[in-house]
């Protein structure tokens, strides 16, 4: 029923998306993402993406294989 | 099997309180909705209906707008679809009545939301699955903060590093 808290949690759960750290390196999202980057005005939804997390990349918030260097 | 978020005849989205359905056929592209609610009715924009861009008042008050059958609104808990007033014009109830009580509730498929902090680091929203160094974590419509300056020392999350850092997202 609606008002038993834990079941209407379970039914809620859906993964949409997988996150995944890669050491030393980007962070890979897959599945079903809505990226909103203000300074940069992107709305995306791609399937695939890879975000910096090093810092260092010139072609942000993308990693653009800088943090190899 | 349907796949979630479609119905026959068309898409619905939800933000957990109330579920909007859309039929495309039915559009007479009165344009009430995104003159009213770009926010939330971008036709620009994939899924164009992005149900957490204004609150559930207001995306109710433009679903009424629609002088068709395209939109129409419901909420999820079933009990309060049982007294709405006349006034409510696109409650499915009076522009979809074939959808009352079809029990046809299970959740739509809401994408996980990424912001990109100016400065700052992504916070991800919503209900997804997360690897890091070896470890899977399911986080359940919940939000979290990833570092994206490279100086947190929680990596990784963001532990407020980046404004000691001066961390600048040019
Ligand atoms: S993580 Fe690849 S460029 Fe920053
Ligand atoms: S973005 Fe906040 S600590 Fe790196």
């Amino acid at each position: 029923m609606i008002n038993d808290p834990a079941m209407e949690d379970k039914k809620e759960f859906k993964s949409q998306a997988t996150i995944e750290i890669i050491d030393n390196g980007p962070i890979k999202i897959t599945g079903r993402i809505l990226i909103r980057d203000s300074k940069r005005d992107i709305t995306d939804n791609p399937e695939e993406v890879y975000l910096c997390r090093c810092g260092r990349s010139q072609n942000k918030p993308y990693c653009d294989e800088s943090h190899k260097k | 099997m349907d796949k979630a978020g479609s119905f026959s005849g068309g898409r619905r989205y939800t933000n957990g309180e109330i579920t909007v359905y859309w039929k495309p056929d039915a559009c007479v592209h009165a344009s009430h909705c995104y003159r009213e609610l770009i926010d939330v009715f971008d036709p620009g924009r994939r899924p164009w209906v992005d149900m957490y861009g204004a609150s559930t008042g207001q995306i109710i008050e433009t679903v009424n707008m629609c002088p068709t059958e395209a939109l129409a609104w419901k909420w999820n808990e079933e009990e309060k679809n049982k007294t709405i007033d006349a006034d409510q014009t696109n409650h499915i109830n009076f522009r979809r009545p074939e959808l009352m009580g079809s029990g046809d509730d299970t959740p739509e498929e809401k994408p996980a939301t990424v912001k990109v902090m100016p400065d700052g680091p992504l916070v991800i929203s919503g209900s997804f699955t997360m690897h890091y160094s070896g470890n899977k974590k399911e986080v359940n419509d919940s939000i979290i903060s990833l570092c994206r300056c490279g100086s947190s020392n929680h990596m990784p999350f963001c532990d407020g590093a980046h404004r000691k850092v001066e961390f600048n997202d040019k």
